[in-house]
């Protein structure tokens, strides 16, 4: 081949190239009708929300003519699972996505837009604002809220007892926590007074994030581009962590837990006091007969809140059946789903009008969950997802530095701060 | 001499131990109760979209890249070894280049590329990427089994009447056949056990393969793993392989000394 | 040769090669010269995609995969060499060991890992049965970066030590034996046959080997995507270039990674051959 042709043939290349531009054209905005004619909806969930989304599924498909079919993600891939679909416009019907990602794909034109379907709705007011100001991009709604899962404090009242605490008042702030975790440590034959999934990332968010916010610090700017983790606060909780890491009250093990079993020892009756997601009392109780007790996560020197996540229900922006898959997510809004199906099985419902339903006074501790719901907050950050969930992301890095590292706390959350802001602001 | 046998008999256990360990697992209870059972392998037919479909997924992918890798690069090495024509050293370098280009970078163009052409979520098109990983062997192992049948073989041929196709169909392609069965194997092998290439391009459960359909089983468990599922899974997933290794182990074999190292 | 015809049989592989590689390659280079996000317009953004090669995840991933493959070649290339010549003289049952050697090549990267997975975390595993002959209890092999990074290593030896050992017995058969008869003649000891003879005749298997087991291990995905999915700093810069694709949605800076680690890969294997031709 002559140097001329390989030349031209390389000019022919770019030129073919260059009209290798993609242009993306975002779903044009559908009526507002909710159709019941014996479609098939494909689902998406994440494998946290399965039995809650199954729950609900159940109850749908035996009332209606449509069908929806569930396909239950892995967790951790799950991101990546939504992004390859969406990029090849292979999505499903309904996608119900973790809470704290919903900005990113109501930004990136995963979800259709449904504003004018919510608008509809006649309880819209009272959708949990934090779902709802996630699924919120320029204006326009993307999603409803799914379910509502939210961080709490667990504590073992049979440990309490028999390390002489009163099993009825949970630690209020930090350093009360501590003092309690310590008497409990005492008790030795395994049992540790504190527990965290160190190499977890949202079992780390979900908890030390609470923390942090109670004491009255931020941990993101307003609108999700800038990270807060060096304030003084925050410095001052991760030292927490790192005290009761470095002083025994965790079992060693938390350092490289990364989430499947963060809750077993303590469903085990090993642990003390443990922050967790309210989901998990069904699983603990399901598996042992613990008498545990729960409360909102405390501050450093008193205070409460919590982290509320859970998930977003949308349709996909590249459904076919946009009014079904609105005659479906209408439903699980109705107070019917909401009551008989939501609350009956002990979730806390996502329309603060129907706090007093008749299901929410049977567990004294569902109570409680539902005040904390509506006190507690929810970040917003369009690069949530890659920044804070990723397991090879900047936050768990700054974990892993500032907890078991070898250098000092405050330095290492100044170092991660700055990476921590450089991926949000990427977006 | 006994030295080396029982070197070579002490790593032999170490080697089978992962396997034959696995198959033990998979036929006993969740928490090494003892019992022995099939309760895994029931679980396992039902997890997801049932192991049926992704079973049937799995083969047809390494069917059809089986195939395309078979025609294309046995009509392609009796081209190259016998013809002369316009880009023939062109295309021998280009496909030999696909040796250089690992997989895993080539990946994401491939995403675009297959979505351009309607192949996206797709079997056939997964199966069609995964024939392209396995042309350059291919070529390279046919056009050898062609070069090493005379060239007098075409000429009679020739000379009786037949045509190009009739040679290649009635002549030579009785010779290839250990060839063609050497490149077969290597490409269901790695069809059949491709990971990446699927986790990529399927979205959709009813499409996975078994290998991303046992990543699910793995990574999407909440609290503890079950491992009895999975390593049944693991079980189900190898024999097929190890059946048509032990089967066919010389034409694998041939493969390396025709195919690897004259390369 | 014939003149006629040929084209039409190379029409199918040509058609294959030019769609499926030299399309996606020309357009890998492409998209890593344009902001090419997941979902949405692409357009030409000059080389700002290659700043993903500078940021300090991705170089930690560098990192991890240059010790990783250390780790990973001497392991496998060690092994395999000794199982070759463990194996290399005829014998019945020399045929049984090479095929049980073998075995573990024919089942599937994927397969293996989350088999090996099983045995790093069930109860009943002989990995635990072993360690405690040791006296430990309860390791946690995939527990933190280092534990993850040896026991990957252990997989890799067993998954792929056979396979690298058929190819480095295909070379030492290539050896004309009259050369060791000679040698023995002249009253050589084993240790200078192996120095004087078997090494050096067996430079090129070695460097087939070596670009072979560098260029697998720097793009190391499936064992550690499973195995521990890049947790306790064990992510690789294939799963960098995973995570920069669909967890970040940038398919550019996914492309411009891609075209960084070819250029690497043709330096390192380059260098890998020379240097292996050059030792004397």
């Amino acid at each position: 081949m002559g140097l001329r042709k390989a030349g031209m043939l390389a000019l022919v290349a770019v030129f073919a190239l260059a009209a290798c531009q993609r242009a993306y054209h975002g779903p044009a905005p559908a009526g507002t009708a909710a159709t019941d004619d014996g479609t098939v909806l494909t689902m998406w969930t994440r494998s946290l929300t399965g039995a809650f989304s199954r729950a609900l599924i159940d109850q749908y498909n035996r009332s209606h003519r449509n069908k929806v079919k569930l396909t239950v993600m892995p967790g951790d891939s799950y991101q990546q699972r939504v992004g390859a679909a969406a990029g090849t416009r292979q999505l499903p019907d309904l996608l119900a996505v973790d809470v704290v990602y919903a900005p990113n794909y109501a930004a990136q034109g995963v979800f259709a837009d449904i504003t004018a379907r919510v608008a509809t709705l006649p309880f819209r007011e009272d959708l949990a604002p934090s779902h709802m100001r996630a699924v919120r991009h320029a204006g326009r709604t993307y999603g409803v809220p799914h379910d509502i899962d939210l961080a709490a404090l667990f504590y073992n009242k049979d440990l309490f007892i028999r390390a002489g605490l009163d099993g009825d008042r949970p630690p209020a702030s930090l350093r009360e926590l501590r003092e309690f975790a310590t008497k409990v440590n005492g008790l030795g034959g395994g049992v540790h007074g504190f527990n965290f999934g160190g190499a977890c990332p949202d079992c780390m968010f979900a908890t030390a994030w609470p923390m942090i916010w109670a004491s009255g610090s931020k941990v993101l700017n307003e609108d999700g581009t800038a990270a807060m983790l060096n304030s003084a606060d925050a410095t001052r909780v991760f030292q927490f962590y790192r005290g009761m890491y470095a002083d025994g009250l965790v079992p060693r093990s938390a350092k490289n837990e990364s989430g499947p079993s963060w809750t077993q020892a303590f469903s085990e009756g090993l642990i003390g006091i443990q922050p967790m997601g309210a989901t998990a009392l069904r699983n603990i109780e399901e598996a042992s007969r613990l008498q545990v007790g729960v409360a909102a996560i405390p501050g450093l020197e008193g205070g409460a809140s919590s982290f509320i996540g859970g998930d977003v229900l949308g349709i996909g922006s590249n459904s076919r059946h946009a009014d079904q898959a609105w005659d479906f997510i209408a439903w699980t809004l109705s107070e019917q789903a909401q009551v008989d199906v939501v609350a009956k099985n002990r979730y806390v419902p996502v329309r603060s009008d129907l706090d007093n339903n008749v299901h929410a006074q049977q567990d004294p501790r569902l109570v409680t969950f539902t005040a904390i719901a509506r006190k507690g907050q929810t970040p917003y950050a369009v690069a949530f997802g890659k920044t804070f969930n990723d397991p090879n992301g900047p936050w768990i890095e700054a974990v892993a530095d500032a907890v078991f590292g070898p250098g000092d706390v405050g330095a290492a959350l100044d170092r991660h701060n700055g990476s921590i802001t450089a991926s949000l602001e990427e977006g | 001499m006994k030295a080396r046998i029982t070197t070579c008999a002490a790593l032999a256990v170490l080697f089978l131990t992962p396997m034959l360990w696995a198959l033990w697992a998979s036929v006993h209870g969740r928490t090494g109760t003892g019992q022995l059972g099939l309760d895994n392998y029931r679980r396992l037919l039902v997890y997801g979209s049932g192991l049926p479909v992704y079973m049937r997924n799995t083969a047809f992918v390494a069917l059809v890249t089986v195939a395309v890798t078979v025609v294309a690069t046995t009509l392609g090495g009796y081209a190259i070894a016998r013809f002369s024509f316009r880009g023939r050293n062109l295309l021998f370098m280009a496909t030999l280049t696909i040796l250089m280009v690992p997989h895993s970078t080539i990946l994401i163009p491939l995403y675009i590329m297959l979505d351009w052409l309607g192949l996206q979520n797709s079997l056939v098109g997964l199966a069609l990427v995964l024939a392209m990983f396995q042309l350059p062997f291919g070529l390279f192992m046919m056009r050898n089994s062609f070069e090493a049948l005379p060239v007098e073989l075409d000429e009679a041929a020739l000379i009786d009447g037949c045509g190009p196709a009739g040679v290649l169909r009635h002549v030579l392609l009785r010779g290839v056949v250990p060839g063609i069965v050497t490149v077969a194997l290597f490409s269901f092998l790695a069809s059949w056990n491709e990971f990446v290439a699927p986790l990529i391009f399927i979205t959709d459960d009813e499409k996975f393969t078994l290998p991303v359909a046992l990543f699910n089983l793995q990574s999407g468990s909440l609290g503890a793993v079950d491992h009895g599922t999975l390593l049944s899974g693991v079980v189900t997933a190898a024999v097929p392989c190890v059946l048509l290794f032990l089967l066919l182990q010389r034409y694998y074999v041939r493969g390396f000394v025709k195919g690897a190292l004259k390369g | 040769m014939r003149r006629t015809g040929g084209l039409l049989y190379a029409m199918p592989m040509a058609l294959l090669v030019a769609v499926l590689f030299v399309g996606p390659l020309g357009l890998m280079a492409w998209m890593s010269l344009n902001h090419w996000p997941l979902l949405g317009d692409s357009a030409p953004n000059g080389v700002a995609n290659y700043e993903a090669l500078r940021e300090p995840l991705f170089t930690r991933a560098i990192v991890f995969s240059i010790k990783y493959t250390l780790v990973a070649t001497v392991l496998v290339g060690l092994m395999a060499f000794g199982l070759a010549l463990l194996v290399q003289r005829p014998g019945p049952a020399v045929t049984v060991f090479r095929t049980v050697f073998f075995l573990p090549a024919a089942v599937g990267l994927a397969s293996a890992s989350l088999l090996f997975y099983g045995m790093f975390n069930h109860d009943a595993s002989p990995l635990n049965a072993f360690a405690a002959l040791f006296g430990s209890d309860g390791v946690d092999w995939l527990g933190d970066g280092d534990n993850a990074l040896y026991s990957t290593a252990v997989m890799i030896t067993w998954k792929f030590a056979g396979y690298y050992m058929v190819i480095i017995m295909a070379g030492l058969q290539s050896i004309n034996p009259l050369l060791y008869e000679a040698a023995t003649i002249e009253g050589a000891t084993r240790w200078q046959m192996m120095r004087r003879i078997t090494l050096p005749l067996l430079r090129p298997t070695m460097t087939l080997v070596l670009v072979l087991l560098v260029t697998s291990s720097l793009l190391a995905f499936d064992q550690f995507f499973i195995l521990t999915g890049g947790r306790h700093g064990t992510a690789t810069v294939v799963i960098g270039i995973y995570r920069e694709a669909f967890t970040s949605q940038d398919l550019g800076r996914a492309a411009a990674i891609s075209v960084g680690i070819l250029a690497v890969l043709y330096a390192v294997n380059g260098a890998q051959v020379r240097f292996l031709r050059s030792a004397r």
